[in-house]
């Protein structure tokens, strides 16, 4: 350890072991010292003297409820007629005592009221925060037709409530534990007990306290910090904002983490097969959420390899083409200067061009974008030549296709892979191409989301409830995973 | 953080299997049988595999009397580590001429029908480099990629098969002993080292979950790889017949391309491309892997991943050799397989030999 880092930490912990004194004066000194009383507009000091006692109350006013506050707290003291200690006297529900400074300042940070008493050695902490946040809203991102429509919001406490809501169980367990020193955040692992595997929990926060970082904010920031491969094009946990989908897996044995200021949560260990999943597959009856399934699974085909086809095909395997269709492509072309390459990654690039602009344009400039998109760069530059018809409608329909991924972590991945099958494609054909998927799939199938096998339960296989491409009868699913080695295998 | 200790099984196993022999089905194999066996070339397969049976059973039963980790250790433990070494030798040179034949073989294929303009040699460093990634993954990721990527080859060949079928002749299938018994008797013996893999796989003995998925893993997946083979030298016999079957080189593509699909589809063969080449692609790498590990197993060398790179570009290298396909298919791979299958098909036999000796001696 370096000099200046001994004396920091030293300072620190110096400051950690203060104990409150009795003297009233110095704990109100101290204290208004460091939240920089006056300073801070909202950080309040109130003295309150009753026919027994005094009393000091510290507290920011934008993070608690008044009403309560005044109810609850102040009314009380001040009516306090005689000498008894103060968790007889006040009527909040949740009352702490804290012996030391530090847990003092714990408190008030987190939203509390702390109340010292003249010649006591002991504070107490009250417990009536209540932080703004955004009510329950549909779920925006996730849309399902058939299935519970709430989403997750900012607020741990509600999320936490719309979980237990949703499992009904001694055995859910929310647990806390602490990232970050600038200040510590408190990240919550949800969980059934008799059902999550031990090696992957300690995995998991094993590596959330080996995070060594002034402070993390929320889930979307701890998931890069969690990921084993932070570069890889696969995202390994799950992002959603689904209070269901989350209490579904959790009640699978996997581990979801949650933060406040998240109006999502993360999915532990996950495979790829749950990026290709929506809920929404369990709500329909078999054969309509399979049917789903099956157009999904077009889609992500059509999105990653149709441009790179038409790319191979056109460049190098023009004998596959029957004699009509390659005539029809031919003229459509006929007057299109650039080489089929250029043109398709030039068409791909404006695509992304007109998605990146829709997600940050600001909603009474939206209708702009259509405008934009279908008439200059669709119309517009098949008419000046620039591209050709066909082109448009591949892109198109890729980029049609892109928006059917169930999860929005996979669709960048999609996306990106994409380009990279173009580009191989224009170097050899279907040679270069395949060769690039194969890699792409070896690679895919190499990785692992905290011990267990990205493709599993295809591959490596295991019993489990056979949810890969196609789904079961639910009746007829009777395992839980068994590539997360629950506790407990028999789903009956 | 590894979950699953092992996790492969008999389905991947079975999978490798397929991509490394019953592929042999759609590679240039079949016009080495057909060359003297004409349009008996898919019994020469049903007798190279009787043939290999019992020296392979035996290497089997030995594994599992002795409950080695692999091949090489059965080697180094029945016969000492410097006969077992030789041995080792003998086998994994074996499989490298016949390696780098075979590569050659598939790349001049890729260059010959699908990229005439470019250069051999450009064609074969893509093709290695692909192997190389693939293989630089490992024998698990391997292996399940060998079980993802088993859909499309096959539903490439249930397609292959239904398109063939239309241009079959079944008479064509007599003589059903070709050019005589005796000819397909002894050309089946002196190419029984097409199988030759079998042997090279038992490598990874104690790879999979235990050796029981090993042992239902090897045997389902020959038996399959070979019905597959004997499958489609009939549907080649009975689309070509006698005197054009020994004349076509790639046999596999000129049967798809004589048959359209309907009116719209006039020449298909670039579809059958697809599975073809992932197989292909699929099956180099696990040889690759194979006989780096046999090689690494031999002189015990932990991290045998290092020797991917100098195997594969020195079995380029050699193989670029021979002048053209011709002299490559007829002449190199051919006598070496000659030269190889005695060895491959006796050395289980020693190996049991040496097992009863030691028996003997202990009593």
């Amino acid at each position: 350890m370096f000099p200046w880092q001994k004396q920091k930490t030293a300072a620190v912990q110096k400051r950690k072991e203060r104990k409150i004194s009795r003297n009233l004066k110095s704990n109100v000194a101290y204290i208004e010292e460091q939240f920089s009383y006056g300073i801070n507009f909202d950080f309040v000091s109130q003295e309150i003297v009753s026919p027994a006692s005094r009393y000091h109350l510290f507290f920011y006013s934008t993070t608690i409820d008044t009403q309560q506050l005044s109810d609850h707290i102040i009314s009380p003291l001040l009516e306090a007629k005689k000498d008894i200690p103060i968790s007889r006297i006040l009527t909040v529900p949740s009352l702490a005592s804290i012996e030391s400074m530090n847990g003092a300042e714990k408190g008030l940070t987190a939203g509390s009221v702390i109340i010292f008493k003249e010649g006591s050695p002991e504070a107490f902490e009250a417990n009536i925060q209540d932080f703004k946040h955004r009510s329950i809203e549909k779920a925006d991102n996730e849309r399902t037709v058939k299935g519970p429509k709430d989403s997750l919001t900012e607020s741990l406490t509600t999320n936490i409530s719309m979980i237990r809501k949703k499992m009904p169980s001694k055995d859910l367990i929310a647990e806390s534990i602490e990232v970050g020193v600038r200040p510590a955040d408190p990240v919550t692992l949800v969980y059934v007990r008799d059902l999550v595997n031990n090696d992957v929990l300690e995995n998991i926060k094993k590596r959330i306290q080996s995070i060594t970082v002034d402070n993390i904010r929320n889930v979307e920031v701890l998931e890069q910090f969690l990921e084993e491969r932070p570069r890889s094009l696969f995202p390994t946990m799950l992002y959603t904002e689904r209070p269901d989908n989350a209490a579904n897996y959790v009640s699978e044995g996997f581990i979801a983490i949650m933060m406040d200021n998240s109006s999502s949560c993360l999915i532990a260990p996950i495979t790829i097969w749950g990026f290709f999943h929506s809920p929404e597959d369990i709500y329909l009856r078999w054969a309509f959420g399979n049917f789903s399934r099956l157009i999904r699974a077009v889609a992500y085909l059509i999105t990653l390899f149709v441009s790179a086809t038409y790319v191979a095909i056109t460049n190098y395997h023009v004998q596959l083409v029957p004699i009509d269709l390659l005539l029809a492509v031919a003229s459509s072309r006929e007057r299109v200067p650039l080489p089929i390459t250029y043109e398709v990654l030039l068409m791909e690039l404006a695509f992304e061009l007109i998605r990146e602009a829709g997600v940050r344009i600001p909603s009474p400039l939206g209708p702009t974008i259509g405008i934009v998109g279908a008439l200059i760069l669709g119309q517009a530059a098949v008419e000046a030549n620039i591209v050709s018809p066909i082109v448009v409608i591949l892109v198109a329909l890729s980029g049609l296709s892109s928006f059917t991924a169930a999860n929005y972590s996979i669709n960048h991945t999609l996306r990106i892979s994409r380009f990279i099958f173009i580009l191989a494609a224009s170097l050899m054909g279907a040679l270069s191409l395949l060769g690039a998927i194969i890699i792409w799939l070896a690679y895919a199938v190499s990785l692992n989301s905290f011990g267990v096998p990205y493709f599993s339960p295809a591959t490596p296989h295991t019993k489990s409830s056979d949810d890969t491409y196609f789904r079961k009868l639910l009746k007829n699913i009777k395992w839980r995973p068994v590539f997360l080695k629950p506790k407990d295998v028999d789903k009956k | 953080m590894e979950l699953l200790k092992k996790p492969m099984r008999a389905r991947e196993l079975i999978a490798m299997i397929f991509m490394l022999i019953g592929i042999k089905g759609g590679d240039t194999t079949p016009s080495l049988f057909a060359d003297e066996a004409q349009n008996a070339l898919w019994i020469a397969p049903i007798v190279s595999f009787v043939v290999i049976l019992p020296p392979f059973i035996t290497l089997m039963y030995l594994l599992k009397k002795y409950q080695t980790r692999n091949l090489a250790e059965l080697l180094h433990h029945l016969l000492g580590t410097k006969l077992g070494t030789i041995i080792g030798i003998f086998l994994f040179v074996g499989a490298f001429i016949s390696m780098a034949a075979d590569m050659r073989n598939i790349v001049e294929e890729i260059n010959y029908l699908y990229f005439p303009n470019s250069p051999t040699i450009i064609i074969y460093l893509i093709f290695i480099v692909i192997c190389l990634f693939v293989a630089n993954k490992g024998l698990e990721s391997i292996g399940s990629l060998a079980w993802a990527v088993l859909p499309v080859i096959v539903l490439t060949i249930i397609s292959v098969m239904f398109v063939d079928f239309q241009a079959t002749v079944w008479q064509r299938i007599f003589p059903i002993l070709g050019g005589g018994a005796s000819i397909v008797i002894r050309d089946g013996f002196s190419l029984s080292s097409v199988f030759l893999e079998f042997f090279l796989l038992t490598i990874a003995y104690q790879a999979f979950h235990d050796t029981k998925q090993f042992r239902i893993g090897m045997y389902t997946g020959s038996i399959l790889s070979v019905l597959l083979i004997v499958l489609f030298y009939m549907i080649y016999t009975m689309v070509f017949d006698y005197n054009t079957v020994d004349n076509i080189a790639y046999l596999y593509q000129e049967s798809t391309e004589i048959v359209p699909l309907g009116h719209f589809f006039t020449n298909i063969s670039t579809f059958f491309m697809v599975g073809w080449l992932l197989s292909n692609f699929l099956r180099f790498t696990i040889f690759l892997y194979i006989i780096c590990w046999l090689y690494g197993a031999l002189f015990q060398i932990k991290r045998f991943e290092g020797l991917l790179m100098p195997i594969s570009f020195l079995a380029m290298i050699l193989s670029m050799i021979p002048p053209n396909f011709i002299t490559n298919e007829m002449i190199v791979r051919k006598t070496s397989f000659h030269w190889i299958s005695p060895i491959y098909l006796c050395f289980p036999f020693l190996l049991l030999a040496a097992s009863l000796w030691r028996e003997r001696r202990k009593l």
